[in-house]
């Protein structure tokens, strides 16, 4: 993908361009049909990544060709990236730490968001039925989790007014960092045992599949 | 009300005694007329990025009447968030606003406390109903952003005496400022806002005695004119064209209706040139 980034600076209400000749990306917003900025920083244009040609092929009816895509307009403040906040959205994968563990669900304490490591306490909330894919009624929390332990999971949802709503219901999600009883850091031996290396006891998890 | 927290100081006026030159002679201290043309706003200075430990931060100063080169307003802002809503809070689809403005007990003329009282949240009232008009409030579910205002020197001429000038206009040019100072402490904190917010002030004075005209002048002082009739301060959005906050005071001729929205004309040029100067600042933030 081509990437030419203009050292425009814009500010809150500057006119960008036409809604026709770019696509909004973030810190833009529309008003009839006109892109204008919404932050104060550099203008970045991303130029859409170019479909492939047709394949030559005589005897083959290809559909059109669709329409080029228009190139990505979006303002941020370059330099101080990592400060500025970002909100936990549906399918953002996070990083968080278990606060408490309840029968029905677990609390966790929302961390990193994507690569951005968040100012703001979010609350999030991992429901006994988003734990895995299979055996969904046969969960047990404290056999998936512990208070203390890091895991990564997904958003699915707003969720309510306290916590967002996680699942680690996929084979790379679930817990990547726990801590033994004895207070030894634990590696994965199975989807669903860590391993103390010093008193050589396992501790069922939810573990997360290594990349 | 009472601050049984704290030992207070003595309650009435804090002016420092100002000692005349020995070479002026002048036996009544004459009152500073206005020298600005009617269109014309005063001097200002705003700056961002002033608190570090802050989301985003700005600090204004305007200059006062009496002297050139001294200040009369000085404002300072820093914006917290977005930051999450406490847990017993509904839940809301959209950022939540809460401002506090504060004068600091020795900003005017007559000491104030330290807690706030009905004139400053109504200040925060009518900050958070111009402000609302601009952010773009459904990026930022279950979120909410503090603004908070110190003003620590507020505009009263210490030169005039306390006869002279009157408390209740200060309060608009101190809402203006606050409008202005705010929109940038938001653009430095990097919440989406649909354009940059500044606030004017335009004013129906009346000079020359029971004979004189009214005029309508911007960027009012107080201690400049005999009186003032009426005023009103406007908060603007430039590229937009809109009005997000529209606050009257005074008595009004009643035989000319146009009066209405010749003052908010007015007052909509004192926005659009302390604009001028928002943008500018904000621009010196990015580079």
């Amino acid at each position: 993908m081509a990437t030419s980034a203009s050292q425009t600076l814009a500010i809150p209400g500057q006119l960008l361009g036409s809604a026709s000749k770019y696509q909004p990306g973030p810190g833009t917003h529309i008003h009839e049909s006109n892109l204008y900025s919404s932050l104060l920083g550099a203008v970045h244009v991303v130029q859409p990544a170019k479909a492939p040609g047709p394949v030559k092929r005589l005897t083959k009816i290809t559909p059109a060709a669709p329409p080029a895509e228009l190139p990505t307009i979006s303002v941020s403040r370059s330099g101080v990236s990592e400060k500025r906040e970002v909100l936990p959205e549906v399918g953002n994968t996070v990083l968080c730490r278990v606060v408490r563990i309840m029968p029905r669900q677990a609390v966790v304490a929302i961390l990193i968001c994507g690569d951005t490591v968040l100012d703001a306490e979010w609350q999030g909330l991992i429901r006994v039925q988003d734990v895995r894919a299979t055996e969904k009624d046969r969960v047990k929390i404290y056999e998936s989790f512990r208070p203390g332990d890091i895991v990564r999971a997904e958003v699915i949802s707003l969720g309510d007014q306290a916590s967002y709503y996680l699942s680690t219901a996929r084979n790379e999600l679930g817990v990547i960092m726990a801590t033994s009883e004895a207070g030894n850091t634990m590696y994965p031996v199975s989807w669903k045992e860590y391993r103390d290396p010093e008193t050589g006891l396992g501790e069922p998890r939810k573990v997360a599949k290594p990349y | 009300m009472a601050d049984r927290r704290r030992v207070n100081g003595p309650v009435g006026a804090t002016i420092p005694p100002v000692f005349e030159d020995e070479e002026v002679q002048t036996q009544e201290t004459q009152r500073v007329t206005r020298s600005r043309a009617p269109n014309g706003i005063r001097k200002m200075y705003l700056k961002t990025g002033v608190t570090p430990s802050a989301s985003g931060s700005a600090y204004l100063e305007i200059e006062t009447s009496g002297k050139d080169g001294v200040s009369g307003l000085k404002l300072s802002c820093t914006v917290h968030g977005p930051r999450s809503l406490p847990r017993s809070s509904p839940f809301s689809p959209h950022i939540i606003l809460s401002t506090h403005v504060k004068f600091a007990p020795f900003a005017t003329k007559q000491r104030r406390g330290y807690l706030r009282d009905p004139s400053e949240r109504d200040l925060g009232t009518h900050l958070e109903a111009a402000l609302r008009g601009a952010i773009i409030a459904d990026r930022w579910p279950k979120s909410g952003v503090d603004i908070i205002i110190s003003i620590i020197e507020g505009d009263q001429d210490r030169e005039t005496s306390g006869a002279q000038g009157d408390d209740t206009w200060d309060m608009m040019n101190a809402l203006s400022g606050c409008i202005t100072v705010a929109s940038a402490a938001l653009a430095d904190a990097g919440i989406d806002c649909v354009d940059t917010v500044a606030g004017g002030v335009a004013a129906l004075v009346k000079d020359g005695g029971e004979t004189g005209t009214a005029r309508i002048v911007i960027d009012p002082i107080s201690s400049e004119h005999e009186s003032i009739e009426a005023a009103c301060c406007i908060a603007y959005l430039p590229t937009r064209d809109e009005i997000t906050n529209l606050w009257f005071k005074g008595d009004m001729p009643d035989h000319d209706m146009g009066i209405y929205s010749e003052l908010v004309q007015q007052g909509i040029q004192a926005s659009k040139l302390a604009n001028r100067v928002l943008v500018e600042s904000l621009g010196e933030t990015v580079k």
